[in-house]
This record gives C-alpha cells, sequence and structure tokens, in this order.
C-alpha cells in the first residue's frame, strides 16, 4: 500500500533529509514539506485524504509561532472525519523529560521519534503500521 | 557627607519640642525628617520610600506607636521601625516586637549615645535586609534564564547537529553529486545557525557578567568597524546601506553594549529582507542631541506581525521560520538597553518592513 507523507520541520534541512529517506523506501506516494506548521494545518484541512488512503504526519516539537505541540492540539480539534487517515509521529531533538512526557498526554501522537530520522528507523515504523 | 549619602531617619512624635530638638542635635550626622502626627508620617514615607529607620514615639493622640508600625509596615516593609517610650508602656512593647512590628524599642528618656547606636544598628539590618531582598530577585531571574537556557540547549545546539548529522548519513548512501552538493549548502547553514547561536550566548554573558566600561563614544568610528561588516553582507543580499551620523557632542557610554545593540538590530536588518523585494534598502540614522543618542535602525523587510511585536524581546522567541534566528539577539539588546538606561520602540508592518528606534541617554 502507498502511503501520503506530511513532514512539518522549521530546518529545511531536516525536511529534505525526511523526504529523501521516505522516497527511498519507495512507499511514499505523495510527500509534502512545511517549515510552518500553521500551513500544514490548513493543507490537511482543507484536502481531504483519499477513500482507504492514510497519510503519516512527521512533526518536529520546537518550532517558532506554532510548536509541534500547538500543532497537535488544533488537529486534535478538527472533525473525526477529517482526522481518521492521519497518524502523527513526533520527531526532535529534545532529550527535555517533560516534553517527552506531554507527548504521552495526547491521543493523537501515535510515537516519539528521536533526530535524525534513518531509512532504518523509518522502515520499523511502516512495518508496525 | 553630603545630604543623599546620609542615612534618611524620620521621627515622629506629637510634642513640636522633641521634634526640634531631634532635629537639631542629628540633622549633621543623618538626614532627618520629622513628623507630629502619624498622617504626617505616612505622606513623608510615600515622598521618601528610601528612609531607612523610623523613630515614633508611643504615646500620641491620633495613634500609638505600636499602631502606627503595625498599619505602616504594610505599606512600608523596608524601613527599620524603633519604639520610643516610658517603662509603663513596657507590655505593649513585648507584644509588638514578637509580632515582628518593631525592630527594637528605646527607653524615655534617650540618651545620645542610645539614638546614634539604635539608627547605626537599624540602618545595617535594612542594608542587610534589602541586599539580600535585590539578591535574591536576582537570583530567581538568573534561575528562570537558566532553566530557559538549558531547555533550548537541546534544540538550539543539538538541532542543527542532528540535522547535519543525518544529512551525512544521507549522503553515504547517495551517488548523485548534485544532492550531496544541495545538502551540503543546506549543512552549511545549518552550521551557520549554530555558530550565530553560540555567539549569542557569548554576547549574553559579556553583558551580564561583565562591568560596564563607560567610555567616550564617536559614532563615526563605533560604525565604521560594524559598516565593513555589514558593507559584504550589504552587497552579497544585494541590498541598499545608507548610514547617517550626526554627533556634535561628546557622548559617554559602554562601548560594548552599544556594539551589541547596533550589531543585532542591522543583522536582523540585513537577515529579514523580502526576497521579491527589488530595492532592499537598510538604513542607520544616529544623532546625539543634548546628552541623548537616538539610532534609528529602519528596513523594507519582510516586518512583524501585530500579534507578535510585544514578544519579539523575549529570550527564544522566533517570528519566522525563514532565517537562521536565535530568538536571542533581540533579548540581548533589551538586556544592554535595561544596563544603559536606555529604551527602544518598534513601529512595523508585514511586507513593509520595521523601525527600530532606540534612545541611549549618556553617562
Amino acid at each position: 500500500m502507498k502511503l501520503d507523507f506530511i513532514i512539518i520541520d522549521d530546518s529545511k534541512l531536516d525536511c529534505f533529509i525526511a523526504e529523501k529517506i521516505i522516497r527511498n523506501t519507495g512507499k511514499g506516494e505523495d510527500i509534502r514539506s512545511f517549515t510552518m506548521a500553521k500551513e500544514a494545518l490548513e493543507h490537511i484541512s482543507k484536502n481531504p485524504v483519499a477513500e482507504g488512503r492514510k497519510t503519516i504526519v512527521i512533526v518536529d516539537i520546537q518550532m517558532p509561532l506554532m510548536n509541534g505541540f500547538e500543532f497537535v492540539e488544533a488537529f486534535e480539534k478538527l472533525p473525526e472525519e477529517v482526522r481518521k487517515d492521519y497518524v502523527i509521529y513526533m520527531l526532535s531533538s529534545s532529550i527535555n523529560e517533560n516534553d517527552l512526557n506531554r507527548v504521552q498526554s495526547y491521543a493523537s501522537i501515535k510515537q516519539f521519534l528521536n533526530k535524525p530520522l534513518t531509512s532504518n528507523m523509518l522502515s520499523t515504523l511502516l512495518e508496525m503500521l | 557627607m553630603s545630604k543623599e549619602d546620609k542615612i534618611k531617619v524620620l521621627y515622629v512624635d506629637d510634642e513640636m519640642n522633641n521634634l526640634h530638638g531631634f532635629k537639631a542635635t542629628y540633622r549633621m550626622d543623618y538626614n532627618v525628617f520629622i513628623a507630629n502626627n502619624t498622617d504626617e508620617a505616612v505622606k513623608l514615607l510615600e515622598e521618601n520610600p528610601d528612609v531607612r529607620v523610623i523613630l515614633s514615639d508611643q504615646r500620641m493622640p491620633d495613634k500609638t506607636g505600636v499602631q502606627f508600625f503595625e498599619d505602616v509596615r504594610k505599606q512600608f516593609p523596608n524601613p527599620v521601625r524603633m519604639l520610643i517610650t516610658g517603662y509603663t508602656d513596657v507590655e505593649s512593647v513585648i507584644d509588638s516586637i514578637n509580632r515582628g512590628n518593631i525592630y527594637r524599642y528605646i527607653k524615655k528618656p534617650w540618651t545620645d549615645f542610645d539614638i546614634r547606636s539604635a539608627i547605626d544598628e537599624g540602618n545595617k539590618y535594612y542594608l542587610t535586609n534589602t541586599t539580600l531582598a535585590i539578591r535574591n530577585e536576582e537570583l530567581q531571574k538568573a534561575y528562570n534564564e537558566l532553566d530557559k537556557f538549558a531547555y533550548s540547549v537541546t534544540h538550539d545546539m543539538r538541532g542543527p547537529l542532528l540535522s547535519i548529522l543525518g544529512a551525512i548519513d544521507l549522503a553515504k548512501e547517495n551517488e548523485d553529486m548534485g544532492e550531496i552538493k544541495e545538502m551540503l549548502g543546506m549543512m552549511d547553514k545549518s552550521i551557520l545557525k549554530l555558530d550565530n547561536f553560540i555567539r549569542s550566548i557569548h554576547d549574553y554573558y559579556n553583558m551580564n557578567r561583565g562591568e560596564q566600561q563607560i567610555v567616550e563614544i564617536e559614532f563615526e568610528k563605533l560604525v565604521a568597524d560594524l559598516k565593513d561588516i555589514y558593507d559584504i553582507s550589504a552587497q552579497t543580499g544585494n541590498v541598499q546601506f545608507d548610514v547617517r551620523i550626526n554627533q556634535s557632542e561628546p557622548f559617554r557610554s559602554d562601548d560594548m553594549s552599544l556594539r551589541i545593540i547596533l550589531n543585532n538590530l542591522l543583522s536582523n536588518a540585513f537577515k529579514y529582507q523580502r526576497r521579491s523585494e527589488e530595492h532592499k534598502k537598510v538604513s542607520l540614522d544616529i544623532s546625539v542631541e543634548k546628552g541623548v543618542a537616538t539610532i534609528n535602525v529602519v528596513d523594507n523587510g519582510i516586518g512583524i506581525d501585530d500579534a507578535h511585536v510585544s514578544e519579539i524581546f523575549n529570550m527564544f522567541f522566533r517570528g519566522t521560520t525563514e532565517e537562521v534566528g536565535s530568538g536571542f539577539g533581540l533579548y540581548n539588546v533589551k538586556d544592554a538597553l535595561s544596563k544603559l538606561k536606555g529604551e527602544i520602540v518598534v513601529s512595523s508592518k508585514v511586507n513593509e518592513g520595521s523601525t527600530f528606534t532606540v534612545k541611549v541617554p549618556t553617562k
């Protein structure tokens, strides 16, 4: 099954790396990067996922203007029929315990991932889907 | 000893003779204020919040000294309170001392030695307390900053490093030279970002730990160094850079702080340009008049959203993902300005540009 991906990270290099790694797996269909979480949210609310498809969202925590947690909070306010086709992973360089605990408190975050994203990490994660 | 250096002492008594006698005796050594009722005493305290020692008679028609101290303590907790009274009132005095309303009491009739030693001891107590309060406040501020600092270090220092690590990992398996070069370009940016962050920390600590060194400032000279650096940014970024300096009087200030202010404001002006703008402009205007230096840094760049103007001086606030900001620069500017007793005003419009106006008084 082919998957769509949304990458949200204020670092262009991190977006580039993630895109590249996803492409290398051969499983990514539509891959989009956003350096602003707000724009990603807009995209999600305006573009419904096609029937029977899933979109993987990989979101950074610390970003200017809207951070990863704020993004997830806004996402959780979207209607259920919009949300149901998304799987959210949080990807961060943070080693702060508060951040890690906070990740657990959001129902819609599937898992926390440590930066940098590697192809091994991504393959394991896709197998577990 | 000038009047300003003397310890401020307030004496409250309903008997005019006592007041005048007290003032005549001690006005050479202390800065003496007298009040013949408690209302007047409160008024004097409002006008002189730096009174260190209050002496009050116990028996007054409107209020007892004990009552007065109990009331005044709420509004003016800092001055050291001392009661002057005869032995007969000793019960109420003991109670009041135990409740912390009075630091000590002086028995009537007092001797010159009693008064002097009481005021001097009181002054020591006052100094210890106020210094401690100031230190505590500073310490709290330092702790808060340290917390924020420790948190942001993971992101601002680890972030760029992990990006580079990721890119290296990817490049190892990549044969496409074009893509590798593209990644190298981005790694470059990550390293610059990290370097930028480290420099800001350096500025931050220089400012906080270093003593100010007040010297004669010639803005022409100070700006000349900066202009060399920013002329290169102007050239590579295709930005018109105008500098106007108007200084005909001497100006004294801390060179380091001024450099940090100018450097950050200029660096932001060059950084936050709009790519689509054909005539990119940055101007720096400095004029010194009547002991105040006014510095204007104007750009026609991306501007700042009204919603964020109030936050831009906060530590680690970043208003955009576009550039390699550390979220430290304007915080340092504000910090430097508070040391110089200066102020900063921002006016900005999204997609039209920003104007930062700084006013600094001479030292």
